[in-house]
Parts: C-alpha cells; structure tokens; sequence
C-alpha cells in the first residue's frame, strides 16, 4: 500500500533537515517508538509498538538510509519483522523537503509499505487508516519539536 | 492459554483484573476467529457464557428494554419486544452474517469489538442506547454515541468489559429501519444506515440517524437530523440530510467497496432506509 503525506513546520529548511536526520530527534515524534539504535553507515535499528484494539505488535525495524540529498531527499528502506517472525513488512520511503519562504518547510513523504504474515490477514483498508492516523500523530510530534 | 468459566460476573471480573493479558470471551464468532488467525494471544480466556444475568432480558423502569450481554443475535432478532423504533436492533441483528454466527455471536461480545462495518454498532446509535459496562471499580453507563471510540477501539477500560445494553423508550409513533448494503447475502456491509423515525401529521416529528461502514465508529449528523425534523421528508431535505452524512464519513477502501463508492451509497440508502421507516412521502 502506498502512504503518501505532506505537512508543513515553520522552521527554516536547514534546521528541519538536520532535525529529521537526528534519529535521537525523530525516534521520540514516532508514536509507539521505544527505542532507537544509530549502527553507523546511515543505519538505525528501532523498536515500535503498535496496536489496533485487541491486535497488539511490536515491529523490530532495521532502517537504512540509502541515498541523499541535503538538506532536501532522503529515500530510506526499512525492513522489520514482530519478535516472533510471524508478519514482515517492508516499506521503500522517499522524503522530500521544500523551502517555502525562510521561515517555513514543507514535508513529503511516500512510503510503499508491505506487509506478510499474520497482521496481512487482518486487511488492508483499517491498516492503512491506521498508518495514516500514526503519520498524522507523528507530523503533529515532529512539528511542535522542530518549532520549539 | 488458561481457560476460566465463572459463574458470576464478580468472578468474571476478578478474573480479568488478576491479568491483564486475559480477555473475556462471550460467544466466540470473532474472538475464536482472531485466535485461528493469530492476531490476538491472550494469556487466559474468561468465559462469560456460565454467567445467568448476562442473559436476560427485561423491561426498565423508564419503558424501555435492558438486554444482558450474552443474548445471540439469533435470540434479538426474534425478540418481539424490539419494536416501534426499537426494531432497528432486531432488523441489524437478523442481518448479521448467517443463522450459524447468529446463534454463536453475542450482543456483548459485537458491543466490546467495536468494529465500525458490523451491524449492531450503527443500530444502537441511531436507537441512543445506553452500553452499561461492569469493571473492577462498579458500573458505569456510557451512550452508545460515545462508547465507539476508533476501530476497535471503545470506550472500554482495562479489565471493564459489557455487562448491558440499555435501550430508551422511542417515541410512541416510531419506527425503525436497518437499511444494509452488502456484496452478497451474509457479508460485513459494504455501508448501512440505521434510522428511527417518527412522523406526525406528514412531517418528521423525530430522527435519529447512524451510518455503518462509513468511518472508524458510526457516523451520526446531528445537523442532518435537524435538516430532516419538520421536514416532509421531501426528496431536498434527504438530498442536504445524505450531504452532510457524506462529508462527516470516512470510509476505507478494501474488497467492499472503495470509499468514493461507500460515499455514493449514503444518500441512495438513506432514502431507502427513512421510505421504510414510514417516511415515504
């Protein structure tokens, strides 16, 4: 399923690309994230919770960031599995940064995520609600901390 | 998995409060489903079917009707209280599934699930029941307007679970309708409206509207219900009624139908669903 949002910070381009590359910054804006890893060479690991009523899961992500562009794209992999194996899921993400003004950035972001196993029998159309709500928390998150 | 069988809703909740990782389970026609699947792996199973008072059903003070937890759909959609505007519960409930889930699924256990494309939650928001839910701290009513909370998600705390729904009185010359749209006979609808309505002397005296399918939790308009009040219920007023149902819903796309589709549903079913209900005009 495709995840495509935008959002806009009112902070200058710089500063939101430096926050966004910041993995100690990002990983508490991620709702459900509980922790984050810097393994070097652009890559992260991460642990994060998530949950629809009684469906609760925690995907351990490894997150590689294999090309950009400062301070405007990034296109990013992230790969993870539950504890247990039982779903995978795998989501090829670009993100893109534009100035608009001096003051304000405006965020993008597609993300091509699939998932197997266990949580795929649970169907498309609420899990995709559900990323939508999750990136819409995170952008609120991101963006009162980039303006603060 | 431990598997617990109390005989009263104290042990029941005792049970519950003792691990948090247990769930109660009532008739099974979802939760047995979500196990085979895997996507739940409670630690323990209460089994709530051994407890008498979940089973009852009886009339309240006020005129209207308390229904225990445990009643199948199969026993609501053949009560024969549920009439005048509270027909919208037997009507939901006879159109949930086929006869075997019907025997098996429980007014309680659809109440706790929460999911906004099955029938019963839209039918007791349109019939403004009440849900009385039974926790480690007493009871405690919430409307059911307000109990539906996300996608599977209630207003339900940790270890609380549904002991009762309450359903008010209608007034006296109500009718209710469950109006369903489904792929094939027996589906999840693809969008539902559930009305109650009275009309008095050619105008609409009262409506209540909820919408299936249509959002993360049913979808209620109290301004399309002001629209329609003292309306004739002319094709206008539904057309600006379903509009402003339209706009309040957030259907998902999946097998069903594809959410610009659900949307094109709503005011074809509303006008289906208040003609039904007597408000032909």
């Amino acid at each position: 399923m495709i995840i495509e949002e935008e959002f806009a910070v009112d902070a200058a381009l710089a500063h939101v690309w430096q926050c966004i590359r910041d993995p100690g910054f990002v990983a508490p804006c991620v709702p459900g994230c509980q922790d984050v890893e810097d393994i070097g060479d652009g890559a992260y690991r991460a642990a994060v919770k998530v949950g629809i009523g009684p469906i609760k899961t925690t995907f351990n992500l490894d997150i590689e960031v294999l090309e950009e562009t400062p301070p405007t794209f990034a296109r990013v992999e992230t790969r993870g599995q539950e504890g247990t194996n039982a779903s995978r899921l795998t989501a090829k993400s670009e993100l893109t940064l534009t100035a608009s003004g001096n003051d304000a950035t405006h965020v993008h972001y597609k993300s091509d995520v699939q998932v197997v196993g266990r949580l795929a029998k649970f169907g498309l159309g609420i899990m995709k609600k559900k990323a939508k709500a999750l990136g819409a928390e995170f952008a609120e998150n991101f963006r009162n901390a980039a303006e603060a | 998995m431990e598997f617990h069988q109390p005989t009263t809703l104290d042990d029941a909740l005792t049970l519950l409060a003792a691990d948090p990782e247990a769930l109660p389970l009532a008739g099974g026609a979802t939760l047995v489903a979500m196990l085979n699947a895997e996507l739940i792996e409670p630690s323990a199973l209460v089994s709530l079917g051994g407890i008498c008072e979940l089973h009852t059903i009886e009339a309240t003070p006020e005129g209207g009707l308390r229904l225990g937890a445990m009643l199948s759909h199969a026993t609501l959609a053949s009560e024969a209280r549920l009439t005048g505007g509270n027909a919208v519960m037997r009507q939901a409930a006879a159109q949930i599934a086929h006869p075997a889930v019907r025997n098996i699924g429980t007014l309680g256990g659809a109440v706790a699930h929460g999911d906004p494309s099955s029938d019963l939650p839209a039918a007791l928001v349109a019939a403004d029941a009440v849900i009385e839910v039974a926790g480690p701290s007493g009871r405690r009513s919430i409307a059911a307007e307000g109990f539906f909370e996300d996608y599977l998600t209630t207003a339900l705390e940790e270890g609380e679970m549904v002991a009762a729904v309450i359903l008010p009185p209608q007034p006296e010359s109500a009718v209710g309708h469950y109006e369903k749209f489904a792929r094939v006979h027996g589906d999840y609808a693809t969008l539902s409206v559930a009305v109650v309505l009275a009309m008095a002397s050619g105008k609409c005296s009262h409506v209540r509207i909820a919408l299936g399918a249509a959002g993360a939790t049913p979808v209620r308009v109290v301004a399309a219900e002001a629209r329609l009040i003292g309306s004739s219920l002319d094709a206008g007023a539904i057309s600006e009624a379903a509009a402003l149902l339209t706009a309040a819903s957030d259907p998902v796309d999946d097998v069903r139908g594809s959410a610009d589709y659900r949307l094109m549903l709503v005011p074809r079913l509303l006008t289906r669903a208040l003609a039904a209900a007597g408000g032909a005009p």
